[in-house]
């Protein structure tokens, strides 16, 4: 899988005209990837295109009520950026962008039907694993594309729904989540040195696999031994009984999915009840989505997390500008850090704008969906985030980031430190393999 | 009087059946709902409305049809008709997703059967039971149903299952494996043809002798059982009744949304709203608990698109409803009905009912102005 260039490029470093190139050379292509200074004087390729006046009618369902607002809301502002880039750098081949959000608690069908009865143009989330799942067949049915900005189960595309057309999946499935934090839990304490883990995740398709797959890793590359795996329901109040398991057990490693409000009371409940005490280490896939719900006393102890493919410091902001910009706009726009649940809104819609674009480009006309779902297959594209291609498998691709919770005086907010960056191709298999087949490979 | 037409209390009434008249103003109202049952795909059509929001909610109102044998006959209030519903849809999503039944009337069948099997278990549990204890002890079954499928592995969890029985296309049709749209529309039909056929069955069964008896148990047990009614086993059966009924919404749920998860067709709250959609429609009528059905999901599943705050619109309907319009959308119709029409013979009226509002409101503003000045100064 191709991954470069990779996320952490200095802009500076780049020749303006190779990146240029790289983005798709347009000016919606260099906006959304936050590099608009390269902007001046460049021509807009699609200008002469056969396109509608009419906006682009999209619709977002995302969670933004309730515990799973924490990252839903996330995602609604990324897009809502998105958009707004769009739209101030006069729309995708001239066509302006509108975006209608929806809240998809369990109305994942009803909300992508009613999208559809509205004519939109392109649908985009939902966050949830399994209602992602509900909604391929239905999507392929309808033959409107959707790009999910999360539903990250690993064996969407692998096993249940392997030859789609119109679905695609903006962020990096659960495989690579879980394997780069079996590399983390390894790079901090030597795979010598683990010899038990636990797991507490969300019980739903998500966490199951994102615990299945962590324990394949894990297993493969230290030999450790499981010693409990516990799975409360999502949204729960109380997760003590997992955490009493854990302090019993005093596994090396805990590993955990935990997301949303369940993250934050992960957190609450285990420092409450001495579970850092009685682990070397908590690894946690998307414990850093809920950043702007954690206090500073949360994030004490040795716990480390991933941010799936955007954390803001890494590279540091200072070295790489669209990042840098995009915390300051959202800071000010929306009072809030970007975190990588926030990427997911902004990469779906960022994804099928740059495709479509590139599709006006190539036709001369505005692509019917057929034709868009096909330029979407292997398309790659920039965002602050780095560099991302959608997989022949109507997977996305990108660097996958993990790094130890720690407090930013500066963002107010929880942020990571000691950041390592993983490669698409260290942590997933190539698109069409299984990703249980290629870690039992190993 | 023609073999159609026939006078009774000097009215002409429309006769469709034996012992079935209708007034002319009900036989209008029938046939207008009849013909809007049957342009739905066209009105949607050309209109924002929901085609497949409107056919969800009529699902939802023949188990409410069902449950208002229970409400308005026996008059026990279920707070546990979610258990028939959602065992109808996951009986037929585990024949398409863990058995491969293609035939749609087949996973049909699978779901009635199922929630026959289980409102005759809880129905025994339950019949002799009344008031408070057989509304919790409905929950409660409800609720086992529920923690049951959502911590098994069998029924895939909180997650749910497909009803595609070859994973990405929908069960055939009678006999047919049609398209998306061509699917939808055969199965709206067919959903047509069950609820009339579930409505002239339901009529005739509650306008029966066991009909009469159910009433006489729900206005007094002790009576019935005194007059040679065996109150238990005649409510076991409307139990088993009722439960039919929500199977079959069940399973033709499961063959709309090609999908069932716990939350949406077995969790407490789709009991409640299915009792609401009873109450809403008008628990006293026939036909009322699919017009509660249509509205209530119409609010629960489409305003979200179109108001920022719409989980209060459900509370401030139902609020609307009982302080309003305690007989329901169309029980209230005759009441309305006749309001209207004293109203145009006498426009006087309006003059009324304006100074009806505005005293009202007059109390309204001097009760609160009194009970602020008792909270700030201690008296009045």
């Amino acid at each position: 899988m191709t991954t470069e260039p990779l996320a952490g490029t200095e802009s500076s470093g780049i020749d303006r005209r190779t990146l240029l190139k790289t983005v798709g050379g347009s000016a919606l292509a260099v906006a959304l990837a936050g590099c608009t200074e390269l902007l001046e004087g460049e021509q807009e390729s699609a200008a002469d295109a056969d396109v509608p006046d009419e906006p682009i009618e999209s619709g977002l369902q995302t969670f933004t009520e309730g515990a799973p607002s924490v990252l839903g809301i996330q995602a609604e502002y990324g897009a809502e950026t998105a958009v707004r880039r769009i739209n101030e750098n006069g729309g995708i081949a001239g066509r302006e962008m509108d975006l209608d959000v929806v809240e998809e608690g369990g109305a994942y069908l009803t909300n992508y039907q009613q999208f559809v009865d509205e004519g939109k143009d392109v649908t985009f989330g939902p966050i949830s694993s399994s209602g992602h799942a509900e909604m391929v067949p239905e999507i392929e049915a309808q033959e409107v594309i959707n790009v999910s900005t999360d539903g990250t189960v690993t064996t969407l595309y692998e096993e249940d729904f392997p030859d789609v057309t119109y679905s695609f999946r903006f962020q990096n499935h659960d495989v690579m989540e879980a394997l780069a934090a079996v590399n983390q839990a390894v790079e901090v304490l030597g795979a010598d040195s683990i010899d038990t883990y636990a797991g507490i995740n969300p019980n739903y398709a998500f966490g199951q696999d994102e615990m299945n797959l962590f324990s394949q890793g894990i297993e493969k590359l230290t030999g450790a031994e499981q010693v409990y795996s516990g799975f409360p329901d999502l949204g729960t109040s109380d997760m003590s009984t997992h955490i009493t398991e854990i302090n019993g057990e005093e596994p090396d490693v805990v590993f955990s999915s935990c997301w949303g409000g369940d993250a934050t009371l992960l957190l609450e409940q285990g420092h409450a009840n001495d579970m850092f005490d009685n682990t070397e280490l908590l690894v946690g896939t998307v414990l850093y989505g809920s950043a702007n719900d954690m206090e500073e006393d949360l994030v004490d102890g040795p716990i480390y997390s991933g941010s799936r493919n955007f954390y803001w410091g890494e590279p540091s902001t200072d070295r790489w500008s669209p990042a840098a910009d995009l915390v300051d706009e959202v800071q000010s726009e929306y009072g809030v850090v970007p975190t990588a649940h926030f990427m997911s809104g902004y990469g779906a819609v960022t994804a099928w704008a740059t495709a479509a674009e590139k599709a006006v480009s190539l036709l001369g006309r505005w692509p019917e969906q057929e034709e868009l779902a096909m330029v979407l297959e292997n398309h790659g594209f920039f965002t602050p985030a780095g560099y991302h291609t959608m997989g022949s498998d109507h997977q996305g691709y990108s660097n996958a980031h993990f790094g130890e919770l720690t407090w930013s005086d500066e963002h107010d907010a929880a942020a990571l430190q000691d950041v390592n960056v993983f490669a698409a191709k260290n942590v997933s298999p190539p698109p069409g393999e299984i990703s249980s087949d290629w870690i039992g490979s190993w | 009087m023609s073999r159609f037409l026939v006078d009774r209390d000097g009215e002409t009434h429309v006769r469709l059946a034996e012992g079935m008249e209708l007034t002319k103003s009900q036989a209008v109202l029938a046939a207008v709902g009849f013909v809007a049952l049957l342009i739905v795909p066209d009105i949607t059509r050309f209109t924002p409305l929901s085609f497949t929001a409107i056919h969800r909610g009529i699902l939802f109102g023949l188990a409410a049809v069902g449950l208002n044998l229970l409400l308005r006959h026996t008059e026990l209030v279920s707070f546990g008709h979610a258990a028939f519903f959602g065992v109808g849809a996951y009986a037929a999503a585990v024949l398409a997703s863990q058995f491969d039944v293609s035939s749609g009337l087949l996973l049909l069948l699978g779901g009635v059967l199922a929630a026959t099997t289980i409102s005759v278990l809880i129905g025994y549990f339950v019949a002799s039971y009344l008031d408070i204890y057989f509304a919790l002890l409905t929950l409660a079954f409800n609720q086992v149903l529920y923690a049951f499928v959502l911590q098994s592995g069998y029924f895939n969890y909180s997650d749910g299952l497909n009803v595609r029985p070859d994973g990405l296309n929908p069960p055939a049709l009678f006999g047919l494996q049609l398209s998306s749209t061509g699917y939808e529309l055969v199965l709206y039909y067919f959903t047509v043809v069950v609820l009339i056929v579930s409505l002239l069955v339901m009529w005739k069964l509650v306008n029966s002798p066991f009909g009469r008896a159910l009433d006489a148990i729900g206005q007094n047990r002790t009576r019935a059982r005194f007059v040679g009614i065996p109150v238990e086993k005649y409510v076991w059966v409307a139990f088993v009744i009722s439960g039919i009924y929500g199977g079959l919404a069940g399973g033709l749920f499961a063959l709309l949304q090609l999908h069932v998860s716990p939350e949406a067709t077995l969790y407490a709250f789709v009991s409640g709203e299915i009792l609401f959609m009873a109450i809403l429609g008008g628990f006293g009528t026939l036909v009322g608990p699919v017009i509660g059905g249509v509205v209530l999901v119409y609010l629960l599943v489409q305003a979200p698109f179109y108001i920022e705050y719409y989980n209060a619109l459900t509370g401030l309907t139902l609020l609307a409803v009982v302080l309003f319009l305690p007989e329901g959308i169309l029980g209230s119709i005759p009441k309305i009905g006749t309001g209207l029409s004293r109203r145009r013979r006498d426009p006087g009226l309006l003059r009324e009912d304006l100074a009806t509002i505005g005293s009202s409101l007059r109390r309204g503003v001097s009760r609160a102005v009194t009970t602020v000045r008792i909270i700030v100064f201690g008296v009045n």
